[in-house]
């Protein structure tokens, strides 16, 4: 990796709970990402991956150590400059999709565009060309309980990338799916970190989906194990 | 938008609360204009005069809820004060008209008032139906009292045992615990055996008499009396007739509110709780810190202000169903109490939506991560 990374952790630990129940999340975790490049967390239950993913997203701060996303640490941003960050620069894709319910299928995709006030109508053709690219054009008018699984996934996805992201961040995307979905889902993701230049950070215990990615990182009880 | 598509996905949720709001702003345009509907039937008798002055015993300062004895030697020197042109008496007593068929009668009450018809004065203020009285065998009803009792045009009612035939049905003599029913001063005091009794004098004055000083000259002359102009006089009764009706509607107007922003704050925090998951997802994703509190204060108004439309429609036939059921019940609407209404469901949204914006707080965007 050559370019400065876009999202970068230090030494960071992360350490739940008070003296005589303590769990410790992370320990001494160091890993960087950069842009063009889908970095695979792997591990078990248990081992840490979507801690280190909320702490990278600026979602949770860790213990100690340093987090460093777009150049800056994490510290040093406001929290409504993390919000910001989150709503124009970051995407989002979770294990059970997360759609909203009582939107349409566009209107989902839409949502975070509405968060960082983009103009409506590019917006809207922005989005439509996503969700033609995922081959779910057809279901813009739809509500998300009419939607197979995999459908749901690829509508996720349009909705992390709706704001052209620098970076994705993707806690077990696969984990709902069968397994060719799931694998469309990460072809999906690879083809996005290399045809745009972006930064895509995926979480999965799912050791199949170790050949889409560039570098895979193995957490084990907290700790980075290769 | 995004906060009407929230509220339709649960369409039959949001109609159930448009109607409950409904029915609370029913309940408080109702309260108001029963209230307007009591303040002219207690007022209007007292508005309509003509008097510039009325006289009453001393500290008696209104016609209300006061007693007030006064003679004919009273009016003797009255009108004999300068710059009096007329001294009309009228007598009030509260009595009893029966109804029913003999042997199985009841009484029913209501406020005889006693004129001089020959002075024309002290009369009903308004006609609804039939004609002023002409006689002492003769009585003017109240038009709600008449429809409540089922007394009509024509009919003979019975006071003390003495028939009276109903010639008129009067208007704005509705005080809502009780109506006016107008006698002839003569039939009053022979009713009641009060000869001579007379219970206020309203004075006329002669053009360029200054009532102030015509004021002043009867105090002097009668030392037991108290007179007041027209004004102040339609004060006292206005603030007497206050004092007893306004501490029970705002209670309940209160209670209506309470219950309004208590059914708005409960599906309010139900929608919360519900889509709990949905609204932490919104927050990981970088809704700004007013977009969550603004979807459920939207919902607040979207909400009330249906229930507000809805319940405003719906008040005017169903005052006018309540009347027909309770002819006592008198309702004046004005475009006032629906802008109150509607700063009221303002108000409501607005105090409603406190309870589940404070709950958003204890929603986490790391939720969706679990």
């Amino acid at each position: 990796m050559t370019s400065p990374p876009v999202a970068a952790t230090h030494r960071v630990f992360k350490v739940y709970g008070s003296t005589g129940h303590r769990t410790t999340a992370l320990n001494d975790v160091s890993v960087e990402a950069g842009a063009g490049e889908l970095v695979l967390l792997l591990g078990p239950s248990g081992s840490g991956k979507t801690t280190l993913l909320t702490v990278i997203a600026g979602l949770e701060k860790p213990t100690t150590g340093d987090v460093t996303l777009f150049g800056k640490n994490v510290a040093d941003y406001a929290p409504s400059q993390l919000q910001k960050l989150r709503a124009g620069n970051i995407g989002f894709v979770f294990q059970t999709f997360h759609l909203i319910d009582a939107l349409t299928v566009l209107d989902n995709v839409l949502l975070v565009t509405r968060f960082n006030r983009q103009p409506r109508r590019a917006a809207k053709e922005r989005a439509l060309g996503l969700l033609t690219r995922f081959g779910v054009e057809g279901l813009a008018g739809a509500y998300p309980h009419t939607l197979s699984q995999g459908e749901k996934q690829r509508v996720a996805v349009a909705r992390a990338l709706v704001n052209e992201a620098r970076l994705v961040i993707a806690d077990e995307p696969t984990a709902s799916l069968a397994s060719q979905q799931g694998f469309e889902i990460v072809r999906l993701l690879r083809a996005f970190a290399t045809d745009e230049n972006r930064c895509v950070v995926v979480a999965s215990h799912d050791e199949r989906i170790a050949e889409f990615s560039d570098r895979v990182l193995r957490l084990g009880d907290g700790t980075l194990v290769s | 938008m995004y906060a009407l598509k929230i509220l339709t996905a649960q369409p039959q949720r949001a109609v159930l609360t448009c109607l409950g709001i409904a029915l609370c702003v029913v309940l408080m345009l109702f309260l108001l204009a029963v209230y307007r509907g009591v303040s002219v039937g207690s007022l209007e008798y007292v508005r309509s005069s003509d008097a510039d002055l009325w006289v009453l015993q001393r500290h008696a300062a209104n016609i209300l809820r006061s007693t007030s004895l006064l003679s004919e030697r009273h009016g003797e020197v009255i009108r004999n004060v300068k710059g009096v042109e007329s001294a009309s008496p009228v007598l009030f007593l509260l009595g009893g008209v029966e109804r029913g068929k003999p042997g199985a009668q009841k009484l029913v009450t209501t406020y005889f008032t006693g004129f001089d018809t020959a002075a024309g004065r002290g009369g009903p203020p308004a006609l609804a139906s039939g004609r002023n009285l002409e006689s002492d065998s003769e009585i003017v009803l109240d038009r709600s009292f008449a429809a409540k009792y089922g007394f009509k045009l024509g009919d003979k009612l019975s006071v003390k045992g003495e028939a009276l035939l109903v010639v008129g049905l009067s208007s704005g003599t509705n005080m809502f615990v009780i109506q006016y029913a107008f006698i002839t001063l003569n039939r009053a005091r022979r009713l009641y055996g009060m000869k001579d009794v007379v219970s206020a004098y309203q004075v006329r004055l002669k053009p360029g008499a200054e009532p102030a000083a015509v004021r002043t000259s009867i105090r002097r002359a009668l030392r037991d009396v108290a007179v007041y102009d027209r004004d102040t006089f339609l004060s006292n009764n206005g603030q007497e007739m206050r004092s007893g009706i306004l501490p029970l509607l705002y209670t309940v107007a209160i209670i209506g509110a309470a219950v309004l922003t208590a059914i708005l704050s409960l599906i309010l925090s139900v929608n919360v709780l519900e889509r709990r998951k949905e609204l932490a997802v919104m927050k990981a994703l970088g809704a700004p810190a007013g977009f969550i509190p603004g979807l459920v204060i939207v919902q607040a108004f979207c909400l009330a202000g249906a229930g507000t439309v809805l319940g405003t429609g719906a008040f005017f036939p169903l005052s006018r169903l309540v009347e027909r059921f309770s002819p006592e019940i008198t309702t004046r609407a004005a475009p006032v109490h629906v802008a109150i209404v509607i700063a009221g469901a303002v108000a409501v949204s607005l105090l409603s939506s406190l309870l589940p914006i404070q709950r958003l707080r204890r929603i986490y965007p790391l939720e969706v991560f679990r």
